[in-house]
């Protein structure tokens, strides 16, 4: 047997939970969820990296649906629950492979019976605006982890990506986790400053995710975690799930990304410009400058310094498909992840190391954050907070 | 379907499987209505018998707002600061409320749909915390399962149409909230000139979820088109009669026989501003609204806590029994009490799940959008 076949038969006892994908904001964007018209029953390679045959084929046993939605919206609210119908519909359609999931045993159960069980993460604290309130409505609706930050800072808590704000997390952002530790609902790290990161381990009393970064100390770019960070996901009980995105795991192409959003200030655009004109000088940029290429060994090196870092109890995997427009060759799509194990394989890592970074050890962390729910919810009630009361 | 629906009669016991199987086919026909009390007593003793088997389902309530001003309250033991408090509630005999989530006043409608899931939320949150008392239902049969528990059944609703921020899904998500009513006033596509072609696929949309319509507060066009276009009963959760009392609210002649026609229900609020200044005022609107529409048609809406002023003897929730005694000393059928306190509610509530589940086999969830319908 090759090294494929070995993890194709250990993905079919241990399949993947997969902590991010964007599917459903590819829905809005290329048919606005006409779902009839990206039908993923059926092959869509065309259009999106995620259809039901290809996760099937990827050995996909759980998925983080992204209910994300952009901070620039004029109200992120309504929008965040569109999103969040679009997966219940998704799950109303394709009974039979997708099985709704809101808890760690349906996870398990979902398992057993060959459906790939179907959950939901916020992708950004603009998504809940200042809200405790809304926070529940979210919980209520199926909404298993928020990403504290997308790429803005959000008025309590600072984001990777952007300027320094409050120093991390507020008040009124410790109550965010708090209230998300009472409800059962994932503390998110993915995105946010390292600042934030720190201060949400000391404020929660429930494991964390990172639902999708790699790690810094192998390529050095803001979305992924500093090994300080990943050394107290041991105490803390979480998981950080390696993403796949180029632009963030390769040092190559973090530095040809900074080159060609030079390159487009340099002509007076935007960095992100997606006009006709825009993007006439950003290709014109990427004939003379190739865009460096990721591979399945670029993430395994990742896992690796991670496991060295966290520990084989600590990883995870979230591929943030339909959420980049590149992916490393070999990890085209959500088919690909037996690669990924392959190439662990070879490196050495045992079935039952693989088992816990594909399976256990996220259902694991779902499951602890529900004993700690329940656990608080019995002491405290739900907490009516708000930024003004705590942050003025 | 009348009988399906109408839950006065309950439904004949399953059949034994030592009884025969019956040679010809079994025509059950509606049950005649067995009075509970003794006509010779005295109409309080009466009204106190009819709505401990027929309690008061009431259509709107503004207690959860009315909460939010409180800096701590106790509905278990009693709360003179609001107008209903559980021992109140079950000594006026109410057995279903409905909790308003409309937005409060100077509310532009700008982010309406976070202060929507704000109220849904503080809603819940009360009702968790009042479990002795207060029980959530979404459905009929989930009203009488509180009733049997010995719970006043919460529902959620109405919400104002500024709650949907415009979108079909969220009108679906706040349904999987526990939305249950949806007031069809207060947005670009239900106004003054009537519904827009949105519009009319928000009503669609409701009648396929098994969303109540509200049509208090609507205009007279958007009125007669949901009363067409509806494939389930309509409310008004807070409608008297405009020709005893001139309030835009209320509704003329000429629409109470209208409603009554598509089975409506219109409930009459219970406060001096739309009814009258005295319980034989109220009395007198529901007079009038059970000879226009019919007796199916016509239902009590509390309307506590908004802020409204009250008849005098009907102060807050304990005092249905007084209302109810003034109907029986009118001459009103027992009938009738049980149809106006229950059984019109759990009517509408029938029909709209009735409606929904029909409409499920035949219709997808709807994706238009107000861009594609209204441009």
């Amino acid at each position: 047997m090759t090294s494929l076949d070995d993890a194709r038969a250990l993905l079919a006892e241990f399949p993947v939970v997969d902590g991010h994908n964007d599917l459903p904001w590819a829905l809005r964007e290329q048919v606005r969820y006409d779902l009839g018209a990206r039908d993923i029953a059926g092959d869509q390679s065309a259009h999106l990296h995620t259809d039901i045959p290809r996760l099937r084929a990827g050995g996909v046993g759980a998925q983080f649906w992204s209910v994300y939605v952009r901070a620039d919206l004029p109200d992120p609210v309504p929008a965040t629950l569109e999103q969040i119908d679009c997966v219940r519909r998704l799950m109303a359609r394709h009974p039979k492979d997708l099985a709704p999931a809101l808890t760690a045993a349906d996870m398990e159960a979902a398992r057993a019976q060959g459906r790939i069980a179907s959950l939901m993460g916020a992708e950004g604290g603009h998504s809940i605006a200042c809200s405790l309130g809304t926070l529940r409505g979210l919980y209520d609706l199926g909404v298993r982890y928020l990403t504290l930050t997308h790429n803005f800072n959000v008025p309590w808590a600072d984001s990777a990506t952007d300027e320094p704000g409050v120093g991390g997390l507020s008040a009124f952002g410790r109550e965010v986790v708090r209230e998300m530790n009472r409800l059962g609902m994932l503390v998110d790290l993915s995105h946010v400053a390292a600042t934030t990161m720190r201060d949400a381990l000391d404020a929660t009393s429930a494991p964390v995710v990172f639902s999708h970064s790699s790690a810094r100390a192998v390529c050095d770019h803001p979305r992924n975690i500093p090994d300080d960070v990943l050394e107290r996901l041991p105490a803390n009980g979480g998981i950080a799930m390696v993403t796949f995105v180029p632009k963030f795991v390769l040092q190559a192409a973090v530095d040809w990304t900074a080159a060609a959003d030079e390159n487009m200030r340099a002509h007076g655009f935007h960095h992100l410009d997606t006009t006709a004109e825009g993007m006439k000088v950003h290709r014109a940029f990427e004939e003379t400058h190739p865009r460096p290429v990721a591979t399945v060994s670029t993430v395994a090196d990742h896992l690796d310094h991670m496991r060295e870092a966290a520990g084989i109890d600590h990883l995870g995997i979230g591929g943030d498909y339909d959420g980049t427009a590149f992916t490393p060759d070999g990890l085209n799509d959500v088919s690909a992840y037996p690669n990924l194990i392959a190439e662990l394989l070879d490196r050495g890592w045992s079935r039952s190391d693989l088992a816990k970074l594909t399976w256990q050890n996220a259902v694991r962390v779902l499951g602890a954050a529900e004993d700690v729910a329940r656990d608080l919810r019995s002491t405290r009630a739900p907490s009516h907070a708000t930024l003004e009361s705590l942050d003025a | 379907m009348a009988d399906l629906q109408d839950d006065l009669h309950p439904a004949a016991e399953a059949g034994r499987a030592d009884e025969p199987y019956p040679e010809e086919a079994v025509v059950v026909g509606p049950e005649v209505y067995e009075p509970v009390s003794d006509p010779d007593d005295a109409p309080l003793t009466r009204a106190r018998a009819v709505l401990a088997a027929h309690p008061v389902a009431d259509g709107y309530s503004g207690l959860p707002q009315a909460l939010r001003r409180l800096p701590w309250y106790d509905l278990d033991l009693g709360e003179s600061a609001v107008d209903a408090d559980v021992p109140r509630l079950r000594r006026g005999q109410v057995g279903a409320v409905f909790w308003s989530l409309h937005l409060p006043e100077g509310h532009d409608g700008d982010r309406a749909v976070g202060a929507t899931l704000e109220q849904l939320d503080l809603a819940k949150a009360v009702v968790a915390a009042h479990a002795e008392g207060l029980r959530p239902a979404r459905t009929a049969g989930q009203i009488v399962d509180a009733r049997n528990c010995g719970r006043v059944a919460v529902l959620f609703g109405p919400a104002g149409a500024a709650a949907l921020g415009d979108s079909l899904s969220v009108l679906r998500s706040l349904h999987a909230l526990g939305l249950r009513v949806l007031t069809l006033a207060g947005a670009s596509w239900a106004g003054e000139a009537g519904l827009t072609r949105f519009g009319e696929e928000v009503v669609r949309e409701m009648n396929r979820l098994g969303l109540v319509a509200d049509l208090s507060h609507a205009s007279t066009p958007t009125i007669r088109r949901v009363l067409a276009l509806s494939k389930a009963p309509v409310m008004f959760t807070r409608s008297a009669a405009r020709d005893l009392r001139p309030h835009p609210a209320n509704l003329p002649d000429e629409l109470l026989a209208e409603v009554g026609e598509a089975k409506g229900l219109c409930l009459v609020p219970l406060t001096a501003e739309q009814a009258g200044p005295t319980v034989r005022d109220v009395a007198d609107h529901l007079d009038h609204i059970r000879t226009l529409a019919g007796p199916e048609c016509v239902g009590l809406s509390g309307t506590y806590d908004t802020r409204s002023a009250h008849p005098r003897e009907l102060r807050d929730t304990s005092c249905y029994p007084t209302l109810i005694a003034e109907l029986l000393r009118r001459g009103w059928e027992e009938a009738d009490v049980a149809l106006l306190t229950w059984g019109n509610v759990q009517r509408v509530l029938r029909g709209a799940d009735f409606t929904a589940h029909a409409a499920q086999q035949r219709r997808p969830p709807s994706t238009a959008t107000i861009a594609e319908l209204d441009g």
